[in-house]
């Protein structure tokens, strides 16, 4: 990291159809072209040839996607977009389950969080959610409460010490407006941390 | 290319044009939506029968390794597709990765918008084989007024298909393999699956002409993306003919310009659509538009698109300029979106078109793992079916198809095989996705019987 920029940003891609939006995404917040890995190459990169992680969704449970443990402990700035979310809570003994019935999973739907005290719209593809929350982790956006639902749907969240931070959103889709702003959010996160 | 001759066709007269330049040349036809331009090849010069082994470099030479305008027209199937996701399939193919066709004479429809058609014929050389382009000038001018085309008559009687017709998934398996979907789904393994199903009728036995049940769909069932293609079967080298009469673009590039279309959405209408008034139909067009299913899986195949399109696309320029809007294809619905963006300046249209390679509108998101689960579920091959007819005029210029609604008739075993399959999301009723799937298959098996 230069002067407070990330201009080598790495792209995690975990064989998902949303990598390509988000490489766009990450280029229109911040100028720079991010360097795209899919995660089986994973093994090959140095957490010090970069200044940021980028986690992209993917199909299946973050288990089974082990490879970011060194990643995560390196003091490298990461953020994690949907599984990449759940990828950070499961490093952190937190739990990944599937979204409970009524309502269950939610794929291309817009949906309003709560994030900082405020409502926002976002886009929403998921089946499954953080159930709990790793140690050293807090939520920072919720689902805005409707009538079916019992418990908190974790929309958001960041280490309470360390520069990583959740999006179980898809700030990446269409249906997100100002998407960039969730990338700026989480740069100046990072720069506080840093 | 050199302009050879230009004639005015009476649109009325078109499929007669279409029914001599098959019948008579062998042609391979992709005869345009009204308003679009037609193109048809006539006498292929240069072929490249796609191989397992055949690196997209040689795609690449043979469509842009040409002296001036020399468009190419053919098929390229969804397991060319599964091969670039590394997945490949084991199941036996009735065709091969892909086929594509240059040829001596190409024949331009441009309609004028007031029910006449100009048909021009180009060739590469102006000393074209003369004898091929008389015989094409002479067969243009008579059939321009039109002429008694062949009638179809379905080749079963009344009740005569149940007992040959071969089904992949029938309504148990189909529904079974729905719910094995459902159960990915909740485990996040996809988030959307297209299921399909393969018919087959074997009709070595009845008088049954496929240029005839073409026509017969191109004049009862208009559809933008109709293609009439001569092909050979990948095992026995037996003629194959190819009747594609998809409703659905995949890419367009004009100069650059990336157009994807993504078609998500069905509605079964209780009359076809030329029945039904605009108001009838504008008040059904909004119970798609208002589903939150409907919705879901539309918006998830607009991101797969964006994404897909992304890889050659400049930064900055992947947008939607339109979301949700409807159009009426046979006794169907449909509801689409417009992708757009800007090729970027080392990449071609081939490029694009092979990484965003197989449809996504056919496959499912995310890609890669959902591919691998239908090559589970689906007993079947899909060859063509969910590839894509392309038309490749240079490196900046294509347009694609989606191949659904796309059937095959094999002259060496008489068989004739069509495909259908449905989009499954979270919430997706198992018994609906096979009615729908049925209604999609509709056209074809109402042509069987008499």
């Amino acid at each position: 990291m230069l002067n407070g920029t990330f201009a080598r940003i790495l792209l995690a891609d975990n064989n998902d159809s949303f990598t390509g939006n988000l490489a766009h995404l990450l280029h229109a917040a911040t100028g720079c072209v991010p360097r795209v890995v899919p995660y089986g190459a994973l093994a090959g990169v140095s957490p010090d040839a970069c200044d940021l992680l980028v986690i992209s969704p993917g199909p299946g449970h973050p288990e089974e996607y082990g490879g970011y443990a060194r990643f995560l402990d390196s003091g490298l700035p990461v953020l994690g977009i949907c599984m990449g979310m759940q990828v950070i809570n499961g490093h952190f003994g937190g739990i990944t389950a599937r979204l409970p019935e009524p309502g269950g999973c939610v794929h291309g739907r817009q949906d309003r969080i709560v994030m900082d005290g405020q409502v926002r719209l976002v886009a929403r593809y998921h089946s499954l959610h953080c159930a709990r929350l790793g140690v050293g982790l807090r939520i920072t956006a919720t689902l805005q409460a409707s009538g079916s639902q019992r418990v908190p749907v974790v929309m958001a969240l960041e280490h309470e010490t360390r520069p990583l931070m959740g999006y179980q959103f898809h700030p990446e889709s269409f249906l997100t407006p100002q998407g960039e702003w969730y990338i700026h959010h989480a740069l100046d996160f990072f720069r506080h941390r840093c | 290319m050199h302009s050879i001759f230009s004639v005015t066709v009476a649109e009325a007269a078109l499929p007669y044009l279409l029914f001599r330049l098959a019948d008579e040349f062998g042609a391979d036809m992709l005869p345009g939506a009204p308003g679009e331009r037609g193109i048809i090849g006539v006498r292929p010069v240069r072929e490249l029968v796609l191989g397992k082994d055949t690196p997209r470099r040689a795609l690449q030479d043979f469509c842009f390794d040409v002296v001036g305008w020399t468009p190419t027209l053919g098929y390229l199937s969804y397991t060319l597709g599964l091969e670039g996701f590394g997945l490949g399939t084991v199941k036996p193919q009735s065709l091969p990765q892909g086929h594509l066709k240059q040829y001596a004479a190409v024949l331009l429809l441009t309609s004028d918008g007031d029910g006449r058609l100009q048909a021009e014929c180009r060739t590469v050389r102006t000393q074209g084989p003369q004898g091929l382009l008389g015989r094409l000038e002479r067969v243009c001018r008579e059939s321009a007024a039109g002429g008694a085309l062949p009638e179809f008559t379905p080749p079963l009687p009344r009740g005569g298909l149940r007992e040959r017709l071969r089904q992949s998934l029938g309504e148990a398996a189909y529904v079974q393999g729905v719910e094995a979907v459902l159960e990915r789904i909740r485990s996040g393994d996809t988030y959307q699956l297209n299921l399909s199903t393969r018919f087959s009728v074997n009709l070595a036995d009845v008088a049954f002409d496929p240029l005839r049940l073409f026509l017969h769909f191109w004049r009862s069932h208009p559809a933008p993306f109709h293609a009439w293609l001569n092909s050979t079967n990948a095992m026995t080298g037996s003629p194959v003919r190819i009747l594609s009469t998809s409703p659905e673009r995949f890419l367009r590039v004009r100069q650059g310009e990336v157009l994807a279309q993504p078609i998500k959405g069905t509605l079964a209408l209780p009359r076809p659509a030329s029945e039904l008034s605009p108001e009838a139909i504008a008040v059904r067009g909004q119970l798609l538009t208002e589903s939150p299913k409907e919705d879901a899986e539309l918006s998830m195949i607009v991101d797969l698109l964006r994404n897909d399109i992304s890889r050659h696309c400049a930064f900055g320029s992947v947008q939607v300029p339109r979301h949700k809007a409807i159009f009426a294809v046979d006794a169907l619905l449909q509801m689409y979106s417009d992708v757009t963006g800007r090729l970027e300046s080392g990449s071609t249209c081939l490029d694009l078109l092979l990484d965003a390679f197989p449809g996504g509108s056919v496959t499912g998101c995310p890609k890669r793992r959902t591919l691998r689960i239908i090559e589970a579920l689906e007993p079947h091959c899909r060859d063509l079916y969910c590839g894509s007819v392309v038309c490749i005029e240079g490196p900046q210029t294509m347009e694609s198809s989606i191949a659904i609604r796309t059937g095959w008739y094999d002259e060496g075993t008489g068989e004739l095989c069509f495909y259908a399959g449905s989009g499954i999301v979270a919430g997706s009723d198992p018994q609906a996705e096979y009615r729908e799937t049925l209604a999609k298959a509709g056209k074809f098996m109402r042509a069987m019987e008499r």
